[in-house]
């Protein structure tokens, strides 16, 4: 396992390369947000709908560093205890009980109460110390020796404290636990926080991350990751697909395909040997893009027209 | 280049994007590790370290594209290769050429404009609009002073000095010369004057609106007039979403429910185990019930149009609105706000019901008839009117009954305090049956009340 600023990315060009090796397609300015982030050490807050591959940033990033991913997932309700650390009740109740003659031992020739508290002191930590300590993401992201890539995943989902608690985390990359003092991160990981726009982040949080929007791809970026996660389909039938979604984004859906969604269609449509889209076929996996039955009937009107047209689009 | 990007940070935050100086400090690291090599490379490091929301990132990719993009000095060098080029400009580029073979003089001014230096130019040009300080530039009075300026700065005194030398004399080549001067100056006050304009629109872009709006926050509500209504309508869509994004996230812990046992066994440790503290899971946001009560008489309606516009924009914070309307009787206007959008429910209820003097005694016998079943001690009671009763029988007695019942009842009176025991108002009848009797005659006063008023409905915990 490397160090996790071992290797220094001589260029935003070579972002871009090592991260299509990796499978990843990414416009210029991801790999640009990338290559700040790595080198300022900087956390990326990263935007956008769902399913445009927020998540898999952070992963595909973890894996070209060839550092450890920790994850960190928020909902409401998360609170200290199950993001940093909590200490291991259980067990220490039961050292305390398993020790309770031991302990009568040790007191035994103290002669007052004074010497027995005394002595009782010069053992306390015993039980805080990091053996009696359960670690969640954020404590074992700190004490990551080479440093790893922390993924705080739809951070929006998280309550006003936890977002409070970040700052400190996310500013100087240390944390305070009353019964051990501060931790420092060894290394600094670098950080990657994605939301979905569910709630308004607080200024303070933003102004510590590099902030990166990831919109739906393009047509040509589309055909690309296409091309990079289905190399098994035609070139015609992938064009045809591109544009296919590209046309139901415009239309007022409640759910818009991402292209995650665009991805799964490709692989059920190359499973049934499909080599031209027809309205038939799409009438019915059409699920597998749209996720709302009111989606589906909107869709279903403009079958013939999107479907021609995706046709026209790859002979052009 | 530190001071250009200086310059674009001032670009930037004039389009309204808030950069703090620790923002710029990062940027400008971020800045000189991708270097300047690439336009497209710096556009996007410049927004993801400056950009805090979908919408900054939008200002400043347009921001970027103005602020670097020279267009100044471009028209003597396209007449040689862009054949579409007017006639006058290769006209001009034309004698410019002719002049500067025989130019003679000693200003550097002068001869790069002659030589159609343009590169040199517009070094020149910047230079001089960075040391008079164009950026500071606000409103479009100040374009001829900035022109003006930058042009002297560049060394226009000593084209007019020579200009001046070269008139005495009666040559024809002094006579050409001058000419071709003159024409000279002429294409540099027009590109200074359009570099100028193009600065203008990007700092100058928002101040005249910032300061329109600072003053109608602070302009008494009756004096708004109707073309800065859609002004208004914005001000007080912005304050709406202050007040909920501040209100809407104070959650309270409930006191039923699901036990948290995780934090009740940490805070019980003390007792002993005994489960003496307890701690809940589920939590809720307290959003205040409001009833409010509306005089739209002549004299109150633009006060009233302003509260309902923004007590209807905060929906989202507040649990339920009910909403009358009166001049003489109560008129529920609930099922108005529910088929219309507010602005257009707002002028309907202006329209149908407002105008004609009011009646606050048959107004409060209405209330005790109709909705005093409504006011409970979850209940904030809302009144605005100027309590001008017309020398009618006031009826403070069901103002006691609502006080005594509901969690608070608030009077806004548009007029000051001192105005409160003149004429026919009756407010100090009804000031002892009000936890709070404010004035509130601007957008300033109603925002600071409504923020009153949410946190002391959200503060207790």
């Amino acid at each position: 396992m490397k160090n996790l600023y071992q290797e220094k990315f001589s260029s935003v060009a070579e972002i871009q390369k090592r991260f299509e090796e990796a499978k990843y397609i990414c416009s210029d300015q991801i790999a640009t947000c990338v290559y700040i982030a790595h080198n300022l050490q900087k956390p990326v807050m990263v935007e956008g709908p769902a399913g445009v591959g927020k998540t898999e940033l952070a992963k595909t990033t973890a894996q070209i560093l060839d550092v450890p991913l920790v994850r960190l997932q928020c909902y409401e309700g998360l609170d200290e205890s199950k993001a940093l650390y909590e200490w291991k009740y259980a067990k220490q109740l039961l050292y305390t009980q398993l020790l309770k003659d031991k302990l009568g031992e040790l007191l035994e020739d103290a002669s007052t109460l004074r010497a027995s508290v005394d002595k009782i002191h010069a053992h306390e930590d015993i039980f805080f110390s990091e053996s009696f300590l359960e670690p969640r993401p954020l404590y074992k992201a700190l004490h990551e020796k080479h440093g790893c890539v922390l993924l705080i995943d739809e951070v929006d989902k998280s309550d006003h404290e936890f977002e409070a608690f970040l700052l400190e985390i996310l500013s100087d990359f240390q944390v305070s636990i009353p019964e051990l003092g501060t931790i420092k991160a060894t290394t600094t990981p670098l950080v990657f926080l994605t939301s979905n726009n569910s709630r308004e982040m607080s200024d303070a949080l933003k102004r510590r991350c590099l902030h990166l929007y990831v919109p739906y791809p393009d047509a040509k970026l589309e055909s690309r990751i296409l091309s990079t996660r289905v190399p098994e389909l035609s070139q015609t039938l992938r064009s045809e697909v591109v544009s296919f979604v590209q046309q139901l984004r415009d239309l007022d859906l409640k759910k818009v395909p991402s292209i995650s969604e665009t991805i799964d269609w490709a692989k059920t449509l190359l499973l049934l040997h499909t080599e031209h889209l027809e309205p038939a076929m799409v009438r019915q996996t059409l699920n597998v893009l749209l996720k709302f039955e009111s989606d589906i009937i909107a869709t279903k009107d403009h079958l013939r027209t999107f479907v021609d047209k995706a046709q026209k689009f790859s002979v052009s | 280049m530190q001071q250009t990007l200086e310059d674009f940070y001032k670009a930037v935050r004039s389009a309204g994007v808030k950069i703090s100086p620790s923002d710029s400090i990062e940027t400008s690291q971020a800045v000189s590790l991708v270097g300047y090599r690439s336009r497209s490379i710096l556009k996007d490091t410049l927004v993801v370290s400056l950009a805090k929301s979908v919408e900054d990132e939008h200002l400043i990719n347009e921001c970027f594209d103005q602020f670097f993009n020279t267009k100044t000095f471009r028209n003597a060098t396209a007449a040689d290769s862009d054949h579409d080029v007017t006639i006058t400009n290769s006209d001009a580029a034309q004698q410019l050429e002719n002049g500067a073979e025989g130019y003679a003089g000693e200003s550097p001014l002068a001869k790069m404009l002659l030589a159609r230096d343009t590169a040199g130019l517009n070094m020149e040009m910047r230079n001089a609009a960075r040391a008079v300080g164009l950026t500071d530039i606000w409103f479009f009075t100040q374009k001829s002073l900035y022109t003006q300026q930058i042009m002297q700065n560049m060394g226009l005194r000593d084209i007019q000095s020579e200009l001046a030398t070269l008139g005495k004399s009666d040559s024809p080549s002094a006579i050409a010369a001058a000419g071709a001067l003159r024409d000279a100056r002429a294409y540099l006050y027009e590109e200074v004057r359009d570099f100028v304009e193009q600065q203008l629109s990007m700092f100058g872009r928002n101040a005249a609106l910032t300061l329109r709006e600072d003053h109608l926050k602070s302009a008494k509500l009756s004096n708004v007039e109707q073309r800065d209504f859609h002004i208004m309508h914005d001000l007080v869509r912005k304050m709406a979403q202050r007040l909920s994004t501040m209100y809407a996230k104070k959650r309270k812990r409930e006191n039923r429910g699901q036990l948290d046992f995780r934090k009740t066994l940490r805070n019980n440790v003390a007792f002993d185990g005994t489960l003496f503290d307890l701690h809940w899971k589920r939590r809720y946001i307290d959003k205040p019930r409001l009833l409010v009560l509306c005089d739209v008489s002549g004299s109150v309606q633009a006060y009233a149009r302003f509260l309902l516009l923004l007590l209807y924009s905060l929906s989202d914070v507040m649990q339920r609105i009910d909403c009358y309307v009166f001049t003489g009787n109560l008129i529920c206007v609930d099922d108005i706000f529910e088929h219309y959008p507010v602005q257009q429910a707002i002028e309907k209820i202006m329209r149908e019901h407002g105008m004609g003097g009011s009646n606050y005694g048959t107004t409060l016998l209405d209330l005790e008839d109709q909705c005093m079943d409504k006011i409970d001690n979850k209940t904030t009671l809302l009144i605005l009117g100027d309590a001008r009763n017309n020398n009618l029988p006031a009826h403070s007695d069901v103002m006691q009954m609502a006080y005594q019942r509901a969690k608070r009842v608030i009077w806004l009176n548009p007029e000051p305090e001192n105005f409160w025991k003149t004429g026919d108002s009756v407010m100090h009848q009804y000031r002892p049956y009000c936890h709070t009797a404010k004035t509130c005659n601007t957008l300033q006063h109603l925002e600071a009340l409504l923020d009153n008023l949410l946190r002391s409905a959200t503060s207790a915990v």
